[in-house]
């Protein structure tokens, strides 16, 4: 039985709040749940995959400060999606997107 | 021993043959090559492709074209294939008034009738008048959330239009719940206080009001004369996940049908026939008028400019004065054309019909002996015209395993579809009818809306899979295939064709059961039509059981999917009917080419 509801899981460190929402809006308008979890190391590689892996969707997002990078389950860490070192508006908008089509088997964007 | 070069110049490749002549006369195969042809089937510029096919040929067995001592080209039939669309009807619309899409996420659900209303101008609205608010992407989500919010006590929101891709962003942040439509670009088109209806589709389901003509009529109040006009609103709007329709005062959408012009067949039976009766009729008039010396259109009409555009592009080759150049056979075909609405919000097209044709124009010969000395003069070989296109062919196919005459050939290419019947005496009987692979690829490039020739050539040719995780992907026939290595994310999601060196994405977002279909359908259309009427002109006694076996050759055979789809159709005549492999080799193509190097054989005995 399913207890907790399926989501992307996001890993930070030290985030950019206003990547960080854009990111969230990204995922909200394709209407796919998102958890954000603090993490004590700071590699958006290794943020990415862990929260990929975490992920019961398999699709997660590791950000440390601006650097936010999209991984799937079964993708060898470091080979990102997708990802930014200082993503603008769009492209956070974008990423956060991505992270949801990818569940939906939908084209990325 | 000398190596002998047959060459073959057809209107999309060239193909080569070497063949090494013994002193018995016996001939031994050595090698073969093919390149796209450059230029115009028969001038001169088609040299390029001939010297590099043969010098792919030669170095593939360690030799130059310098040891090439004959060189035998075909007297090419001197008929060129040429295709062209025409649209039958238009959709007009004379002052904007609707916008159908489909965002990929709408949100709310069901219908609203109310006035435009620009969020800027939102302080002048009267309480308990409806409106549908229009937010251009200044706005973010949270300010559009906010402001609705606040005005939803004074004023009546039925509806929501954005720009910003950001429909369910708003609604999460509504206390009201209302549809909300995004993504329409031209936002800044709607006209400030006019009567509009929106409808957002449940999920998993269509429009249903706005695609129905009553159900507009319902939502604003039209009458029956108004009904009738937007009747090609409703139609536009079939299939899309959310629609907006306006109701603008002197607004009028309508569908026009083009004057499309008149062809005149010049035959045994002269007839005419009006373009807009349709393909069928088209066909019918053309099987009924027995031997057509010539094909014109009425002048001053789309179809008369585009036969005289075919027979100016074949004067440009035959240089001779009194060149007499005839369309000695046309095909047409029905099909559905995208196109742009004129006068509308958001880029909408609407499915016209239209009629795809393709034409045969004839000359009395082609330059090749330009061609012959320009080669020979270049390589410094001797270079001879040597043979029927046709009789080559069917000796080449006879090389196929398992074929014996009496023997038919469907020659299928690029540009035409030729048919010959050899009989067991040798006498050839043949035929060369307009329609083959170029036409296939400019059916799949309207029907499908892909305005890239190119594009539409591949879909032609490879089959189609959809890539559904980045570790496996759907074939077109249902089974799934696992790869190893993670597939690109470039093509996660996306409709790909299998080609030889890798895969290729489809741009254009269209479901993998539309393209399959719109491709089958071409094919059938172009080859399932003419390999009966060619077969039916050539066979003893124009009767199709007197044909026994027919040996498929030509660039169009090697298609994955037309031979099968010609022995299925065959099969109820008794006719063993099968793709050509010439020398047991080289597949259904090399055909002519082979010819040439055999029949040297010959008129050496």
């Amino acid at each position: 039985m399913i207890i907790k509801r399926p989501s992307i899981f996001i890993y930070v460190n030290h985030p950019d709040p206003s990547v960080l929402k854009e990111l969230c809006a990204g995922i909200e308008e394709e209407g796919v749940f998102f958890d954000i979890k603090e993490m004590d190391y700071d590699s958006p590689d290794e943020l990415a995959w862990n929260a990929a892996n975490d992920s019961m969707l398999g699709s997660g997002i590791g950000m440390c400060r601006t650097h936010a990078a999209l991984q799937m389950r079964g993708i060898e860490k470091g080979h990102n999606i997708e990802s930014y070192l200082a993503p603008d508006k769009e492209q956070s908008r974008k990423l956060g997107a991505n992270s949801a089509r990818a569940i939906k088997k939908l084209a990325f964007k | 021993m000398s190596l002998i070069a047959g060459v073959d110049i057809g209107n999309s490749t060239t193909e080569v043959c070497v063949g090494e002549a013994a002193a018995d006369g016996t001939i031994h195969f050595l090698t073969s090559a093919s390149r796209p042809t450059t230029g115009t089937k028969g001038t001169v510029a088609n040299t390029h492709a001939i010297k590099a096919a043969l010098n792919r040929a030669m170095s593939s067995i360690g030799r130059t074209i310098s040891d090439i001592s004959l060189i035998r080209l075909n007297e090419a039939a001197p008929v060129i294939g040429d295709t062209a669309m025409e649209t039958l009807t238009e959709t007009i619309i004379t002052d904007s008034s609707m916008i159908g899409h489909n965002p990929s996420t709408p949100a709310g659900a069901g219908q609203a009738v109310g006035e435009i209303l620009l969020i800027d101008n939102l302080s002048r609205g009267i309480p308990g008048t409806p409106y549908i608010v229009a937010a251009d992407d200044s706005y973010s989500y949270e300010e559009v959330a906010a402001i609705l919010n606040q005005s939803a006590d004074t004023l009546d929101i039925a509806g929501v239009i954005l720009k910003a891709d950001e429909a369910v962003l708003v609604e999460n942040r509504l206390r009201k719940k209302i549809p909300i439509i995004d993504e329409v670009a031209r936002i800044d088109k709607l006209p400030d206080g006019v009567l509009a209806a929106i409808e957002v589709a449940l999920p998993g389901q269509t429009v249903r009001m706005l695609s129905n003509p009553y159900g507009i009529a319902t939502l604003l109040h039209l009458n029956a004369e108004e009904t009738r006009t937007v009747t090609p609103i409703a139609k536009s709007l079939i299939g899309k996940r959310s629609a907006v329709v306006l109701k603008t005062p002197g607004g009028n959408v309508r569908e026009n049908v083009l004057p499309a012009g008149e062809i005149y067949l010049n035959a045994e039976n002269s007839a005419s026939i009006n373009l807009d009766e349709g393909a069928a009729e088209i066909m019918k008039a053309v099987a009924d008028a027995g031997k057509i010396h010539d094909i014109s259109g009425q002048p001053d009409t789309n179809v008369g400019n585009m036969l005289t555009r075919i027979k100016r592009g074949m004067g440009e080759l035959d240089h001779t004065p009194d060149a007499d150049i005839r369309i000695t056979d046309i095909l047409a075909v029905d099909t559905l054309a995208p196109v742009l609405i004129s006068g509308a919000l958001a880029g909408e097209t609407c499915l016209e019909k239209a009629v795809g044709i393709a034409a045969m124009v004839k000359t009395q010969h082609l330059p090749m002996r330009e061609i012959a000395d320009k080669l020979k003069m270049e390589l410094g070989t001797d270079v001879r015209i040597a043979g029927v296109e046709a009789v080559m062919a069917s000796l080449g196919a006879l090389t196929t395993p398992g074929t014996k005459l009496p023997l038919a050939i469907l020659d299928m290419g690029g540009g035409s579809t030729d048919a010959a019947v050899i009989s067991e005496d040798g006498r050839v009987t043949m035929t060369h009818q307009a329609g083959a692979g170029e036409l296939v690829s400019m059916l799949i490039e309207t029907e499908l809306g892909l305005g890239d020739r190119h594009i539409a050539e591949q879909i032609k040719k490879y089959p189609l899979a959809k890539v559904e995780s980045l570790f496996h992907m759907r074939m077109e026939n249902g089974q799934m295939t696992f790869v190893d290595e993670s597939i690109d994310p470039r093509f996660y999601g996306r409709v790909i064709l299998l080609a030889e060196d890798g895969y290729i994405r489809i741009e254009k977002e269209l479901p993998m059961e539309k393209i399959v279909q719109v491709r089958r359908d071409a094919k059938r259309k172009v080859f399932v039509t003419n390999a009966f009427r060619a077969l039916k002109s050539v066979a003893p006694g124009q009767d199709l059981k007197n044909i026994s076996n027919v040996v498929l050759v030509g660039g169009s055979a090697e298609d994955f999917e037309i031979p099968e789809m010609l022995m299925e159709e065959f099969a109820d005549y008794r006719i063993v009917c099968g793709r050509g492999n010439i020398r047991g080799t080289e597949g259904p193509r090399n055909a002519v080419a082979t010819g040439l190097v055999l029949s040297y054989a010959g008129e050496r005995q």
